[in-house]
């Protein structure tokens, strides 16, 4: 039997995958050489171009959604790896302490120190400063004005003269209460000034995070070395607070949802997900449509399955059971990304593609010293 | 590349000790009224403002390095 090529509707169904009451089917990709005999699935730089598109939701500064369509599952996790644990950034490595009186430890307060974003001339930030490298045992560090960024923090709580005796708030009482990430001063040195001055002086990107509390006496005295380093190091590293994707939710409605049931059928759902329309005269008019003497009720229709959570609540009501089918695209991806500040959050995106290539190169040239 | 070196800090003691060095006194705190009470060699532990018998060892005047992990 010859074969028969697919028709576009076969092969758009082969991308979902199914949703159902307790189970999920077709979880599989099944476009790879070898599983529909007779057809060429082999990857094809001309026919991926064809396929994908990306398509951009929101794009703010420290918050950016968008779709990748028509891609693998792996490649699409790669981005998100690689945005999480492979994209530098710069952050605080090493404290030295001269006096801490406070009553937070030293290592804590190393450790918080560590993990406060900062923000800077992003020309400096990604082009002029380099990696650190670590020395090793017993030798000095190789700290120049390229790979290290000098910070510091000095202050004492002391008495606030001018409160008043009735007072009770210890802002108020004290100056320099309560210790915030503003407090800290960077240091430029050398050709820092040049990169790092005016609205591009390095700095936390929320002012007002709250490093230590102190009392009258108390005195924190320290120096910071910021180094640049990636997530799979530490956390602190990372530029995103969160790089995830979703799969892009399907909702079919097989047979019509009218008057009562529509409204019900659309709490079923978040908001936005499903709307409500009049039933035209055409459809009225249409024999078999199931809309024949409903002129002018209201029906449910999908409006916009990407604000779904794929709850399923629709499934658990015996009326909906068999006139909706839930499903999930699977060569969509939603991705959200959310940035600390160091990066645009659409940058991290753009970083991420060009790491992937950079690795891939570096694959390529391994296999060639491989076969010699 | 010619960057400007930095002077990383050095473990030894720092232009900030502020301890009476060269009298022999060591300076403690008190664990009553939290003066600074200086206390010679062999003298009695004690506080000479409000004679509280609780003294406490100030803060080394060390820099001390530690990693923000």
């Amino acid at each position: 039997m010859p074969h028969k090529p697919p028709t576009q509707e076969e092969l758009e169904k082969r991308k979902i995958v199914g949703v159902n009451f307790e189970t999920v089917t077709d979880v599989s990709s099944t476009d790879f050489p070898g599983h529909y005999p007779g057809e060429d699935h082999a990857w094809d730089i001309e026919r991926f171009k064809k396929g994908f598109s990306v398509e951009f939701h929101q794009n703010d500064p420290y918050e950016a959604s968008f779709s990748l369509i028509g891609c693998d599952a792996s490649i699409a996790n790669a981005f998100r790896r690689i945005m999480i644990a492979d994209v530098p950034t710069l952050a605080i490595e090493n404290v030295f302490i001269w006096n801490n009186t406070s009553v937070i430890q030293d290592e804590v307060l190393a450790h918080r120190l560590g993990l406060i974003p900062f923000t800077g001339g992003r020309e400096g930030l990604h082009e002029f400063l380099k990696w650190f490298e670590k020395p090793a045992e017993g030798e000095q560090p190789n700290c120049t004005d390229y790979n290290t960024v000098e910070l510091s923090l000095d202050i004492k709580c002391e008495d606030n003269d001018d409160a008043d005796s009735k007072e009770t708030d210890p802002t108020k009482l004290y100056h320099h209460a309560h210790v915030y990430a503003k407090d800290i001063v960077f240091k430029p040195i050398g050709r820092q000034e040049q990169y790092f001055s005016g609205e591009n002086i390095i700095r936390p990107v929320n002012p007002d995070i709250l490093i230590a509390k102190l009392r009258p006496g108390q005195q924190i005295s320290l120096t910071m070395h910021m180094h640049k380093g990636v997530g799979s190091d530490h956390a602190k590293f990372s530029p995103v607070a969160t790089a995830s994707y979703r799969i892009m939710p399907t909702i079919t409605i097989t047979q019509p949802i009218l008057g009562r049931d529509a409204e019900k059928f659309q709490k079923c759902f978040p908001k936005g997900v499903i709307g409500l329309e009049k039933v035209t005269a055409k459809e009225a008019a249409q024999k078999g449509s199931g809309y024949r003497g409903h002129e002018g009720e209201l029906k449910a229709v999908v409006v916009d399955p990407k604000r779904d959570t794929v709850s399923r609540e629709v499934l658990r009501h015996e009326e909906f059971k068999d006139k909706v089918k839930l499903g999930r695209r699977r060569d969509h991806f939603i991705y959200l990304v959310e940035s600390t500040g160091q990066w645009e959050s659409d940058a991290i995106f753009l970083e991420s593609v060009s790491h992937l290539k950079a690795k891939a190169k570096s694959l390529e040239q391994q296999l060639v010293n491989m076969v010699r | 590349m010619s960057g400007q070196d930095y002077e990383a800090p050095s473990g030894a003691f720092s232009q900030r000790d502020d301890a009476t060095a060269g009298s022999g006194a060591m300076i403690y705190r008190c664990g009553d009224c939290a003066v600074r009470v200086p206390l010679e060699k062999g003298a009695p532990i004690r506080c000479q403002k409000c004679g509280a018998r609780v003294l406490y060892k100030e803060r080394t005047k060390r820099m001390v390095q530690f990693e923000a992990r």
